[in-house]
């Protein structure tokens, strides 16, 4: 059966290139910006484990990543916070760009957290060390790495790095976690401190901190518990952890919109071509057509003859499209690599996604052609030149 | 038992149009099991549409089709579509090969529809290409045989199934003298062999001489119906024509 198909596509074989053409570019598109989602996806899900067990307390007109753009508040805000009913502790933390160039990047800036380490265990232990072990209270001038900062300072557990132009002792290093706390190296809010003055040098040189982490008290309602925080306390954004995720996801979306977008010009321009490409094989062969119905064969045999066709046309586009697209991820992936920057994922989603999205489309375009072949007339059809 | 019973059977186009067109008019026939009938008649006399009718390729305005005792009168196409596969078989003037597929694959192609496995598939098309003499010709497409051939394989290809009744129409009508006489030795050969009904359109003298009854229909309608005498068959020039 699949044979004879086969045989008839290459019929017109300019045709069923074109046509598959048409499909492998549209599925082209979509493996290389699923694998694009993909990446995106496991970071959103990284960051959000890490930024909604605690709600952050920033500077007003401050965002998420703390420090990354220069605002901070008086480190006294800490104590203000603390005295809050339902507050279970409050660590204070500070923020300083690993490299001032580094504006804008893809996902998290590199990020040199420094962190009230006697405050903060609750949340480092949502971190999970690979190797070493994490910071302590009293730790000073040691920092524990996230995996991709790691790689691309050629950290090693025991060894040193440069952060800032200050030593440090690498006592950990932190499992990937696909997401932003790949590219922070966590050091002591004592250490860090110096080194935000280093990167803001205009500012007075009093306690400051760019960023709050605050843990809640068994029962106590995160959000409620931000709201309080937001009215009593003066000058601060108070990020909780639904809008922490929301702001995330909310990331994501504008993405996974224009991948939907594309997805839906690919199903129209792929969908017509097939739709116009059976239509005229149905049209050439309405003769054959008649004949096998005069010989017997029912009208489903023949739906589901030119149904499978026209989902062959969009398998096999989906599968070279995936292929090539797949091609192109792993080709960017690797020049991007030496950057310890991985912009596409790939997934079984990447994978297979597009190749059923094009059969199943394939599928669906095939059903007016068919229908049209099932429904033509023994004897009218022999009739057709 | 008759193989076929014809009453009234009426089919017009475009009814009650001032361009109405009674192509088969009120005909009343019956063809027993075993007979090898030539309809002849000038163009436009509803020689096709006639056989059209017997096939259930086409359904009557007026009248009923009882093949094999079944009445064929508002069957559904479901319906109509099993009794061709099961009990008819067609040849036609233009061969009507799939041109995909080679000759085995095309004899193969109704038992297909009849859900007959791959195996017995192959092996019942390869004796409907033996009686027919194409044995060395099977892995051939439809562009690769002469037209005598072709014609060849659509008979085995409508005998494949073994089916009660086997209708051509022209199935000489593109082919020369000597590969009409051989198609029409392989067909009289079957009929006589496997005791199938023929009903042949013809415009060929020839072909019409070789049949046993003789229908020759004038506007629609039957204007003779002879017993023949069939004339003795010999295809000439030597080499071998369709071995038996």
């Amino acid at each position: 059966m699949v044979k004879v198909i086969l045989r008839n596509m290459w019929r017109r074989k300019a045709r069923t290139f074109l046509t598959v053409f048409g499909i492998v570019v549209g599925i082209f598109a979509l493996t290389v910006l699923g694998g694009l989602s993909a990446r995106l996806t496991q970071q959103v899900n990284g960051a959000k484990s890490w930024f909604t067990n605690s709600i952050s307390v920033v500077p007003s007109g401050g965002s998420l990543f703390g420090g990354s753009e220069g605002r901070y508040f008086n480190v006294s805000k800490v104590k203000e916070i603390d005295t809050i009913a339902g507050v279970k502790g409050a660590a204070a933390g500070i923020g300083v760009l690993v490299n001032e160039s580094q504006s804008f990047s893809f996902g998290a800036p590199d990020l040199i957290i420094g962190l009230d380490l006697s405050q903060s265990q609750d949340i480092l232990k949502n971190l999970t060390i690979g190797s070493g072990r994490p910071l302590q209270p009293g730790d000073k001038g040691k920092t524990a790495i996230g995996s991709v900062l790691a790689d691309k300072l050629g950290a090693n557990v025991g060894g040193t790095v440069q952060l800032k132009g200050q030593p440090f002792d690498v006592v950990g290093i932190y499992r990937p976690t696909l997401s932003a706390t790949d590219t922070f190296a966590f050091v002591s809010y004592d250490d860090a401190l110096p080194l935000f003055f280093k990167a803001n040098p205009f500012i007075e040189k009093t306690p400051v901190s760019s960023v709050i982490y605050v843990t809640w008290d068994k029962g106590t309602d995160p959000e409620a518990l931000s709201k309080r925080i937001e009215n009593q306390v003066q000058g601060v954004r108070v990020i909780s952890p639904a809008e922490a995720e929301k702001q995330i996801s909310q990331f994501a979306l504008i993405f996974n919109a224009i991948l939907l977008g594309i997805a839906f010009i690919a199903l129209l321009v792929g969908g017509l071509s097939i739709i116009n490409t059976m239509v005229m094989s149905v049209s050439e062969r309405t003769r054959e057509i008649g004949l096998k119905r005069a010989i017997g064969a029912e009208t489903r045999t023949i739906l589901g003859e030119y149904l499978l066709e026209s989902a062959m046309i969009g398998l096999m586009g989906g599968l070279i499209g995936m292929g090539l697209g797949l091609l192109a991820i792993t080709g960017l992936n690797s020049a991007t690599q030496s950057n310890n920057v991985t912009v596409f994922a790939i997934t079984l989603t990447v994978v297979i996604g597009p190749v059923i999205f094009a059969t199943v489309l394939g599928t669906l375009a095939g059903i007016f052609p068919a229908l049209r072949a099932a429904r033509l007339k023994p004897v009218e059809s022999l009739r057709e030149d | 038992m008759s193989n076929i019973v014809l009453e009234q059977l009426s089919k017009v186009y475009a009814e009650g149009a001032s361009e109405e067109v009674r192509a088969v008019n009120g005909i009343d026939l019956e063809i027993e099991k075993g007979e090898f009938v030539a309809i002849v008649g000038p163009s436009g006399s509803g020689k096709s549409t006639l056989l059209n009718l017997i096939g259930g390729l086409d359904t009557p305005t007026t009248g009923h089709v009882y093949i094999d005792g079944v009445n064929t009168q508002g069957l559904n196409d479901k319906k109509l579509t099993r009794i061709r596969r099961e009990k008819v078989g067609f040849v036609f003037q233009d061969f009507n090969l799939l041109p995909v597929l080679n000759a085995l694959e095309n004899v193969m192609l109704p038992l297909r529809y009849l859900k007959v496995g791959a195996r017995e598939r192959e092996k019942r098309a390869m004796e409907a290409l033996e009686l027919v003499g194409l044995t060395n010709r099977t892995r051939s497409r439809s562009s690769q045989l002469s037209g005598g051939e072709r014609q060849r394989v659509a008979i085995a290809r409508a005998l494949v199934t073994k089916p009660a009744l086997v209708l051509a129409d022209e199935p000489t009508g593109e082919l020369d003298t000597l590969n009409t006489c051989r198609v029409i030795e392989v067909m009289r050969n079957l009929n006589k062999e496997l005791d199938q009904t023929f009903a042949i359109v013809t415009h060929d003298p020839m072909v019409a001489g070789y049949a046993r009854r003789v229908v020759t229909l004038r506007d629609g309608k039957v204007e003779s119906d002879i017993p023949g005498e069939a004339a003795d068959l010999k295809c000439d020039e030597g080499d071998e024509g369709p071995t038996m």
